[in-house]
């Protein structure tokens, strides 16, 4: 052989966080290499593929959705039912309407749910909050307490809310926390930076780097994650290390693309189809760049996306 | 890529002859490699050594063109890194084991999807036309049909009698993807004699190594590598493999673009061939080969290749027009932004989060966001005015509700003025603020005040508008100046000196108090800031009044006369969009302490500023950029150039033109930071001065750090011959910084006291 491809494995490495309990329960992160540079070396964790369960999920209107969830009237009917469908690693739960500047659910409310979705399931649980900082301050600060000894990751602290949502999910209550900035590389080191002053151990964060749809400035997504893998494996920098979770399903199903009917577009054909595409895509994209975990909304991205992993791994 | 001194010296004859006017080889080679001396200087390199530094000069990789596409000539592994250059093309493939009713479809299919996406044509670029052992007539009959699609063709053929046929009835902007181990040799005739570029491929990277080698050894550089392995993990191996030997190793053998063929790989799965094909687009494909494209396909598809090949440093902008959004018609109240597109899709997807009807109106203002744009005089009344005259908006649209974006607050009253018909009323601050703000109707209040205001001038009698001189501005709109003792007083500047020259920037229309001062000709917080600046040694002081569409020729004179003569002819830079109003000041500046500096000219749309500087005998800052960042160090040489062959043909004197290679902020772009400080270099190696807003450097930094940031970095600048820049001389730690570096650079005779100085 004259060539012989020079292999470039990284002496920095992804850490390993484990979400969930019992035989259910998942790693992400744990590599040193760029995504699926299998023939750097071996990845030691497959990227984990998560399904949406949304408070206002009788608001989805696609076919698809409808038909899968036919029966399903609460969220942990739907995580039941979510949970048996091949290819999901874990539940992401939604809480949309806990937006004060929208239903403005109350917290009481949505941690009875949270509640009910932990008895029922044995997969992992992520919890997106509704990205209102004060009430998602509150609102992790209960469901953690609620959801104690469940190894939940809470989506996510942000700047203006970290330290209550640091304190109250990893210190008082043993939960992971996710670390939210918006594309943004030196935001995102320094709030990871910022937990790990509150005594929050690195092990305990996952990172929202701030994605967006394909087609949707998504460029800064891109060179995002870019930056920041280089920086965690080529540079050692451990402040950037934390496994990355991109919440596919808050980016690609509110965008033109998956939302125009096909009165308004007959030239783009059927609008599920469509949808499911800008979800694949994107979510495709984000494990190439460097995602770890990505959440998903419909099962046929779910399908698409594990079985995109398993070709590449 | 730039050869080291080293490099050229392991190469060099060694006989230190001394014939070039070096004293050693060494010293000779050190010069070529930093483009001090040409290498032609030393008659005695060889032939070999020749020939290899040529061949380590030439870019990595190779641009090939196909027709009117260009495909490869990358440069680096990720966007971030400086830019993709050439964006992959997708191409539909059709094959001989199909149906011609398949193949009908498929065409028709792929020719299908074709629409725009802020101002790029999104289509199937290329015809795949795969070679299933058919008779040399069977291909080339499918090739034809291809061929009439009008799209450039990729032909999939290993067979030489069957690629002949093909390339017979098809034009020339085709790839002949037929070389292998096996017939590279026959089959690169045949492309060569049909002056078409060849692909190859091989079962695994060795070979395709082995078989590029004897290609090139033959003379065929015309070339793409078809790197589709037997699964699509393979295939990211090779195609990984392939760029970063080229670009990290630097082994030209692998610096051809490539081709990535999912037909074969995705196994017939289109959602599964969506996901692959998202992955190539950023991992190396220089063409994706999919078995069809549909719309649900091409939309993510094309959306993500037209982010990942955008330029980092060129903003993307949308289409200035009418954006109606939510079934918006002519009666529903219309929305304003810039056409940033990234502002765009955060204030579009807000107006559509609301479920109002809003008629989204994008003003052309060079891609920058609100704020830099106004600040830069890229979006105004006038740029405004011009948008709604060229979209004919008054006659579109009924409804005369205009909401302006709340961080221009500032501009609602030259709006109204400009858009009389109009209700301007002011928007939110942020974007996330719109939903609420539509669905309340919180500008109704405004609307109703605005509305009540036009009919009250409507009544009133119109003023008769003339326009005055500069002479008759000063007689009757300059206020008469008041001098106040300060309890400072400037204390002169020699024009000859070397010290370095700063450039007090905080008389600036962005702070509220100087913004309210300049509005009221109020002279205290002016006077307040100046003496402030001028007491922590300033040398001279910007006075930056803004956009200043409507009075900027009296509010420049006021505030010029008000700064000379309250403190001793303090040397000022005039800075302003308005070249009316630097023309104004500059007619009542006094030149005792050094002459105006007129801020600023670019390449680009203000060139015009350096005509206008000529013109007054005044000094120049000439920023190395023309719309958007220099993508490197030789764009801002050539902006240099340019800048300063406008300048001196002008009759102006090349230290009258100081450039500006412009400080970029270390919070996003701290891997160019040292690009600029070579820029600075590069200046000085010419003679020339140079200046810039040197404190752009710690934007966003805490308050704290800022100093420490903005001293390290002058100290570094001016190690690289800065001659002055723009900053807050208020900053203790700077100003002792620069004073330091002064005396190091012997600009000034060291003494104890120095820093009181």
């Amino acid at each position: 052989m004259s060539f012989v491809p020079k292999t470039a494995p990284f002496s920095g490495k992804i850490n390993a966080v484990t979400l969930g309990t019992g035989d259910k329960a998942i790693v992400i992160g744990g590599q040193n290499v760029l995504p699926f540079y299998t023939f750097d070396a071996a990845i030691e964790n497959a990227p984990k593929v998560g399904v949406e369960i949304s408070d206002v999920a009788d608001t989805w209107d696609v076919p698809g959705l409808v038909d899968f969830y036919a029966g399903c009237t609460t969220m942990a009917d739907r995580a039941k039912k979510a949970e048996e469908l091949p290819g999901c690693d874990f539940i992401a739960l939604n809480f949309v309407s806990a937006d004060p500047n929208g239903a403005n659910r109350s917290v009481e409310e949505c941690v009875a749910d949270a509640k009910a979705v932990a008895d029922a399931i044995a997969k992992p649980i992520v919890v997106l909050g509704c990205k209102n900082v004060e009430k998602d301050a509150d609102l992790f600060t209960k469901m953690s307490e609620a959801l104690a000894g469940k190894n939940v990751l809470f989506m996510s602290a942000k700047n203006e809310n970290y330290k209550t949502v640091g304190a109250s999910v990893v210190l008082a209550n043993g939960q992971k926390v996710g670390a939210e900035t918006a594309d943004d590389i030196n935001l995102a080191k320094q709030l990871n930076i910022m937990l790990k002053g509150l005594n929050v151990n690195p092990e305990a964060v996952v990172m929202d780097i701030g994605t967006a749809a394909v087609g949707y400035g998504y460029e800064y997504a891109a060179s995002t994650l870019d930056r920041i893998r280089l920086a965690a494996l080529q540079q050692s920098d451990a402040d950037l290390q934390m496994p990355i979770m991109a919440l596919v399903c808050n980016d690609v199903w509110g965008v033109k693309e998956s939302t125009a009917s096909e009165e308004d577009e007959p030239a783009w054909g059927c609008r599920e189809e469509r949808a499911i595409s800008m979800e694949v895509a994107t979510a495709a994209a984000d494990l190439t760049g460097g995602a770890d975990a990505v959440v998903l909304r419909h099962p046929a991205s779910v399908a698409a996306i594990q079985k995109f992993i398993a070709e590449l791994i | 890529m730039a050869l080291k001194g080293l490099d050229i010296f392991k190469l060099s004859p060694k006989k230190n002859c001394k014939e070039c006017g070096s004293p050693t080889c060494m010293a000779f080679c050190m010069k070529v490699a930093q483009g001090a001396v040409e290498l032609s200087k030393c008659p005695y390199f060889s032939e070999e050594a020749l020939a290899t530094l040529n061949a380590s000069t030439a870019p990595l990789m190779k641009t090939i063109s196909v027709g009117e596409h260009k495909l490869g000539g990358e440069t680096v592994l990720f966007r971030h890194e400086k830019t993709l250059v050439n964006k992959n093309l997708f191409a539909v493939s059709v094959c001989t084991c199909m149906e011609a009713a398949t193949v009908d479809a498929k065409l028709a299919e792929a020719k299908k999807v074709d629409y725009e996406r802020i101002g790029e044509r999104m289509y199937v670029e290329m015809i795949h036309v795969a070679n299933n052992q058919a008779d040399p007539a069977v291909y080339a009959e499918l090739v034809k049909k291809a061929a009439a699609t009008g799209r450039a063709l990729v032909l999939e053929c290993w067979d030489v009698e069957c690629a002949k046929a093909a390339l017979a009835v098809c034009g020339k902007d085709v790839i002949l993807d037929g070389a292998t181990p096996a017939n590279w040799e026959a089959m690169s005739e045949v492309a060569t004699a049909a002056g078409v570029a060849l692909g190859v491929w091989a079962e695994n990277i060795s070979d395709l190594y082995d078989t590029v080698k004897n290609l090139e050894a033959k003379g065929n550089t015309n070339l793409v590598l078809d790197v589709t392995g037997a699964t699509a993990k393979e295939t990211l191996a090779n195609a990984v493999n392939v760029r970063r030997t080229a670009l990290k190793q630097e082994d030209r053998t692998f610096g051809y673009p490539s081709i990535v063929n999912l037909a074969k790989v995705a196994k017939g799965d289109d959602r599964l061939q969506t996901a692959l094909a998202a992955m190539f687009v950023e991992k190396y494909a220089s063409i994706v080969v999919m078995s069809n494209m549909s719309y649900a396909q091409a939309l993510p598809l094309y959306g993500l290749r037209q982010n990942i090949f955008t330029d980092p440093q060129k903003p993307m902008k949308v289409e200035a027009k009418i954006y109606p959004l939510n079934g918006a018609d002519e009666n529903s109240p219309c929305a304003l932004t810039v056409d940033f597109a990234l502002t765009y899709f955060l204030v579009s997807g807000e107006l559509e989060r609301s479920g109002q009807p809003v008629n989204l109106i994008i003003t052309d203002a060079s891609g920058m966001s609100v704020l830099t744009a106004w600040a830069a005089g890229k979006l105004s009344s006038s740029t405004i005015k011009k948008t709604f005259d060229e979209l004919d908006i008054a006659n579109k649209i009924k409804n005369r509700t205009l909401i302006i974006p709340g961080k221009v607050a500032v501009m609602k009253g030259e709006i109204q003025e400009k858009l009389p018909e109009w209700n301007v009323v002011v928007g939110p601050l942020e974007a996330v603020q719109l939903p609420k703000y539509m669905k309340d109707k919180e500008y109704e209040a405004a609307v109703a005040a605005a509305e009540a205001e036009r009919a009250a001038k409507a009544g009133a009698v119109k003023e008769e508008v003339k326009e005055l001189s500069f002479d008759e501005l000063l007689a009757t709109r300059v206020p008469k100046i008041e001098i106040v003792d300060m309890g400072v007083s400037y204390k002169g500047h020699n024009p000859e000196s070397k010290t370095f020259v700063t450039i007090g920037e905080r008389i600036h229309c962005i702070a509220p108090a100087i913004k309210k001062a300049m509005a009221e000709r109020d002279p205290a917080p002016i006077l307040e800031r100046a003496a402030a600046q001028i007491k922590a040694g300033a040398t001279y002081l910007d006075v930056n009044i803004g956009p200043a569409e409507k009075d900027g020729p009296e509010l420049m004179m006021w505030a010029v006369k008000l700064l000379q003569e309250n403190f001793n002819n303090v040397p000022l830079a005039l800075d302003t969009a308005n070249m009316k109003a630097i023309e104004a000041g500059i007619k009542v500046y006094n030149r005792t302490n050094g002459k105006p500096i007129v801020n600023s000219a670019d390449a680009g749309s203000r060139i015009g500023y350096i005509d206008l500087a000529a013109a007054n005998d005044a000094i120049c800052i000439a920023l190395c950029s023309a719309d958007g960042i220099a993508k490197d160090n030789a764009e801002r040489e050539m902006h240099c150039d340019n800048m300063l062959e406008r300048g001196l043909s002008l009759g102006m004197t090349s230290d009258d033109l100081w450039f500006d290679p412009l400080f970029l902020v270390v919070k996003g772009m701290q891997d160019k930071q040292m690009e600029v400080l070579e820029a600075i270099k590069m200046f000085s190696d010419k003679g020339l001065k140079s200046t810039g807003g040197l404190s752009n450097n710690s934007n966003g930094a805490p308050k704290h750090v800022r100093p420490i940031m903005d001293a390290t970095l002058v100290a570094m600048c001016m190690m690289q011959g800065l001659t002055s820049a723009i900053v807050n001389p208020n900053d203790l730690r700077l100003m002792e910084t620069i004073k330091s570096c002064d005396i190091f650079k012997n600009h000034v005779l060291y003494s104890d006291s120095y820093l009181d100085m």
